[in-house]
This record gives C-alpha cells, sequence and structure tokens, in this order.
C-alpha cells in the first residue's frame, strides 16, 4: 500500500491527480491520504511554504498577553509586546531548546527558560542569562541569541498568520479571492470582531486533506446531517418561518491559489443576522437592530449578503471559517497521515448584546464542536474513509467530480471547493525545485 | 424528612450509568427535570459561564432530550452502530444537602470503545439533584472534563 510518490503519473498536465475535462472526471489518489511519503513531502511543500493561521489579535489583547499552541506541527507562541505589536516566537529557548512559554495562555512581561534560567523580553530579547562569565563578551550582541520568530508574521484584519518561508509571496497576495470573504467576516462587528472564552481541541482519525474536503461540502448535508435537521424540525422556533427550500441558491467557488468558498441561504437562524422564533421578542429587536446598524455602516446590498447568506471558507491549506448559525475558525494539523488535530473557537463582535451572545454559543454547540448534532457525524464520515483507504489499495481513486459538467453553474453541493484543493496540491507537491 | 446517605445517592447514580452504559437514552433524559440541564465546560475553563464561553455541551432541557433522541436513530451516524460504553464511578460526596436538593460530586472514568479504539473520558461531575415524589431527579448535570483535549477522542459522541 506505500506508494512512493512518483511524478508523471498525472493525466492531463498533473503530477498525481487525474483530470479528464471531456469525460468531466477528476480522480484523486487515495494513497495520497495514507502515505507517510506524501506527508513527509506535505511538510515540505505545503506546511513549511504557505501562510499558516495562528491566531485572532483579539486573543491576546493587552501588552504581555500570550497563547502558545501548535502550528504547522511546531510549537510557536503569540506574545503582544510592550509596544502593543504582536509578535510570534518558536516556543524554544535558544539555548538548549526548552520550551519557555509552558502555559496556554496568560501574560508577562518575560519569559524565562525553567532550565537554566535564560530571561526573554516581550520583543523576544534577551535580557537575563545567568553565567555570562562563561561565554565571550559579544556572545549575545546583535540578538544572537534573543527568541527566534518565523520567516514571516503579518495579520489580515485581525487573523494573524505565519510563514516559515522567507520567500513567501506576502499575506494579501496570498489570500487572493479569500480576502473578500474574510472581509465579509470581520466587517460583522461594529466595533471589531472577538474570539470567545473556551477553545475547543479535538482529533479525528483520519487524514488532514479530509476535513478540508469536508468543510464546504454541500453534498453530504441532507445524508450526514439527517438527524441535525430533524433536530431543526423538533425544535420549535429554530427554522425561519420565511425560509424557502428552493432559496439556498448560492454555490461554490474557487478563490486562487487552493482557497475555496460555498455560500448560501439556509433555515437556521445567524446571530448576524436572520431571527428565529426561539429567540422571542427581545432576540427579534436585537437582530433588526444589528441588520440596520449593518446597513447604515455598510450599505443595504453588504448588509443583506452578511446578515442573510452563510458561507463556508476554506483558505489552504488548512484554516476554515464557517459563517453559519455561529462563526467558527477551524484550524487543523496533520500529526500522521491517519490522523489530524483540530482546535475551533467562536468568532463574535466585540459589544455583542449579551441575549445574543449567549443565544450564539447555544446555537454553535446546535451543530458545531465535537458534541454538536452535526460535526461528531463528520468525524465519523472521514474516519470510515480512512478506514478503507489503510489497507484496500485495489481500490485506489476517489472522485471529486460533482459539476465539472456544469462550470458555468455551480451548485453549493458541487465539489469544486474540493477540485480547488487538489490542484493547488497538485501544483505544490509536485513542483520541482 | 431524613437527609439522603452517600448510598443512596450512589444508588441513583449507578442507576444513570446504567441507563447510560443499556443506551436507554430516552430513560436518562426522564431522570431530569423540567429545566434541567447538561453541560460539558470548555476544558480549559471548567468554570465557565455558559452565557459567554463556547461549551463542548450546553444543553437546556430541550435539547438534551433531543439528544437522546438522536441517539435512538441510525441516522445518528456516529453511534450507528453503538459503540460499548461503560461509566465507573468514584469519590462520590454529598456537598450539600437540604431537604429538598442536593449537591454531588463525583468522578467518572467513562470509557467509549468502537472499531479498535478504545478512548477514556475523565470526568468530575456535580450534580445539583431535587427529590421529587419519584425519587431522585437531575436539574443540573456538569461534567468537567480533566484532560487536555480531546484527543485521540475527536468527540463526545455518547452520553457522558
Amino acid at each position: 500500500m506505500n506508494k512512493p510518490l512518483e511524478p508523471g503519473l498525472g493525466f492531463g498536465g498533473t503530477h498525481y491527480i487525474r483530470i479528464d475535462p471531456q469525460r468531466s472526471e477528476f480522480l484523486v489518489p487515495r494513497w495520497a491520504f495514507t502515505d507517510q511519503a506524501v506527508l513527509d513531502k506535505e511538510r515540505e511543500e505545503i506546511f513549511a511554504r504557505c501562510w499558516l493561521y495562528v491566531g485572532h489579535a483579539s486573543e491576546i489583547p493587552k501588552a504581555g498577553d500570550f497563547v502558545a499552541r501548535k502550528v504547522g506541527g511546531r510549537q510557536l507562541f503569540l506574545w503582544r509586546g510592550d509596544d502593543n505589536q504582536p509578535r510570534v516566537y518558536f516556543n524554544t529557548c535558544t539555548h538548549r531548546g526548552a520550551m519557555v512559554c509552558r502555559e496556554k495562555q496568560g501574560n508577562a512581561k518575560r519569559l524565562t527558560c525553567p532550565y537554566h534560567g535564560w530571561t526573554f523580553d516581550t520583543r523576544g530579547g534577551m535580557v537575563e542569562q545567568p553565567g555570562a562569565s562563561g561565554f565571550p563578551d559579544d556572545f549575545f550582541a546583535n540578538g544572537a541569541k534573543d527568541l527566534i520568530s518565523p520567516a514571516k508574521v503579518e495579520a489580515y484584519r485581525d487573523f494573524v498568520f505565519v510563514n516559515f518561508d522567507p520567500k513567501a509571496v506576502d499575506l494579501t497576495t496570498y489570500l487572493a479571492g479569500a480576502a473578500e470573504f474574510l472581509d465579509l467576516v470581520a466587517d460583522q462587528g461594529q466595533h471589531g470582531m472577538e474570539v470567545t472564552p473556551g477553545e475547543q481541541a479535538y482529533s479525528m482519525r483520519a487524514n488532514w486533506k479530509l476535513l478540508y474536503e469536508n468543510s464546504a461540502d454541500g453534498y453530504h448535508a441532507i445524508t450526514a446531517h439527517a438527524s441535525y435537521f430533524d433536530y431543526l424540525r423538533a425544535t420549535v422556533g429554530v427554522f425561519r418561518e420565511d425560509f424557502d427550500p428552493h432559496d439556498v441558491g448560492g454555490g461554490g467557488k474557487s478563490l486562487g491559489n487552493g482557497h475555496a468558498v460555498i455560500e448560501y441561504q439556509a433555515p437556521w437562524g445567524r446571530p448576524v443576522a436572520q431571527w428565529v422564533p426561539q429567540w422571542g421578542d427581545s432576540g427579534k429587536e436585537e437582530v433588526a437592530r444589528v441588520q440596520a446598524e449593518l446597513a447604515s455602516r455598510l450599505g443595504e446590498q453588504r448588509a443583506d449578503r452578511i446578515a442573510n447568506w452563510n458561507r463556508n471558507i476554506l483558505i489552504f491549506p488548512n484554516l476554515i471559517i464557517n459563517d453559519i448559525m455561529g462563526l467558527t475558525i477551524r484550524s487543523f494539523q496533520p500529526i500522521t497521515p491517519g490522523y489530524l488535530e483540530v482546535t475551533a473557537w467562536s468568532l463574535a463582535p466585540r459589544g455583542e448584546h449579551p441575549e445574543m451572545r449567549a443565544w450564539r454559543q447555544y446555537n454553535f454547540n446546535e451543530f458545531l464542536g465535537p458534541a454538536g448534532f452535526a460535526t461528531p457525524d463528520d468525524v465519523e464520515m472521514l474516519e470510515l474513509c480512512q478506514q478503507a483507504y489503510q489497507n484496500m489499495p485495489e481500490v485506489g481513486w476517489n472522485d471529486i467530480s460533482k459539476g465539472m459538467n456544469r462550470p458555468e453553474n455551480n451548485q453549493g453541493d458541487d465539489e469544486v471547493q474540493m477540485r480547488s484543493f487538489w490542484i493547488r496540491w497538485d501544483e505544490l507537491m509536485g513542483a520541482s525545485r | 424528612m431524613a437527609l439522603l446517605t452517600r448510598a443512596e445517592v450512589e444508588d441513583f447514580l449507578y442507576h444513570e450509568a446504567a441507563l447510560l452504559d443499556e443506551w436507554k437514552t430516552m430513560e436518562w433524559a426522564e431522570l431530569f427535570t423540567d429545566d434541567g440541564e447538561y453541560l460539558v465546560p470548555p476544558m480549559d475553563i471548567p468554570d465557565a459561564d455558559k452565557s459567554a464561553a463556547l461549551f463542548i455541551i450546553n444543553d437546556d432541557h430541550h435539547r438534551l432530550v433531543q439528544r437522546a433522541k438522536r441517539l435512538t436513530r441510525r441516522t445518528a451516524h456516529v453511534e450507528f452502530p453503538h459503540s460499548k460504553v461503560r461509566h465507573t464511578i468514584h469519590n462520590v460526596r454529598i456537598l450539600e444537602q437540604d431537604d429538598t436538593s442536593l449537591k454531588v460530586a463525583s468522578n467518572q472514568i467513562v470509557y467509549r470503545a468502537k472499531r479498535q479504539n478504545l478512548d477514556t473520558f475523565v470526568c468530575h461531575v456535580i450534580y445539583q439533584l431535587v427529590r421529587s415524589g419519584d425519587g431522585l431527579r437531575i436539574r443540573s448535570k456538569r461534567v468537567m472534563l480533566d484532560i487536555d483535549g480531546l484527543r485521540p477522542h475527536g468527540m463526545v459522541s455518547a452520553i457522558l
């Protein structure tokens, strides 16, 4: 089953995937999900060269605030400096490597490595170091032993990303058509957006690419999430009374660089801003107020788009922002070919009315998260796929061709979002250097 | 009315656990009061406020009944077929008690097995119980997970 990577197996100018436009066929080899050599190459070509999400600026509101987490397989921490500038560091002492930031989050003016006492300030500078007499006078000059940062750190609308490749294009260029959709999320808050307390850290016994494919897949909603729709039906007042299923509308779109989106209408409530009867009269008033505020700040057309349309946004390679019955940031990374770690947060407008905030958090859990009525079924689907890929090399290919026969009219339940990913994956994996 | 002993409270907890281990989820839901709630706060903030923080489970009575119901159907794919679940309960303490209600703490280990994976949920559970004509009922079940992340569990699909 371990198939060595052999460039040139592709068809139609590709390396590993097979595209036949005549037959509207798009095939992906299943060993891409199981092979260790593939993951090793992905770490070099994708995770070491693409922009990876670290965190949201709102997670470190004050000087000295920090959050530590794994990004692209590396332990990093995001630390707001005494100059208010957010910075990202590799979480490793420049002496002999111990992790210097040992709490998941907190506030500190300095971080001291517990091993030999090397101490760093918020700008990464080495400020104290016992045993200086054992080193030449200029040993620490010019920041030689300062904490080390990833090659590039940039933020777009408070979403902070890193890139380990010093030659990478800037973040805004990289985001391409996805920037428009990050704007539609970031614009929801009159006073900006904030990540709410409470992180959901979980995992899946599946390849990381399966989660990307699943996160903007409209096709599976009716079958995989049948029980979620049963819940909506059984729950008085969570359907919008004016929703017509024929109005789902929208479709899937490739946004460049492997990014993609599906944008559509749905019967659930949106904190920003579609009311459902479950939220009562006070909820109705607040939703109307939010809609009016959006319209006055952004104009009717943009306000309508934000309030009444849902978006599942995929940012290559490993960031999902789902703007649905809640607003979630979901970031994930491969640990082994058959296992990924995922972390999700709830993002909300700063200054949101407390009652709406409570409904938002309650709403989030009806679908999303490791104990929602939908996400666990998604996890199960991916694990069932991974289980099957493991040991049946005789069945070698996935088909993601839905909608290739009508590219001018892509529906939300077509697979153009997945094709965008794989085309970009194939380019990066097949590149020769 | 005499106050309840720990043994009597344990009997109730063992009964609740047996219902869950036997997948009698609707009977489990009936153990709750009409204003009952089932909560699993975020692992990083065990004392979080559900109106502000993102919980893992934030079920009011309606939703915990729906959760129970969902698990009786094949369309809850993650639990079709049902995994094997076993609750073990320890360190039961009655923290507070009066004539009508009790606050109880317990440690629980919940094992879930499916497709050759065994996942272990380490829990500290605080119950608010009320005494009724039909015995004890649950007004609040708050399950604090004493693990770093749902890794490799991936989900809370059975009822803890």
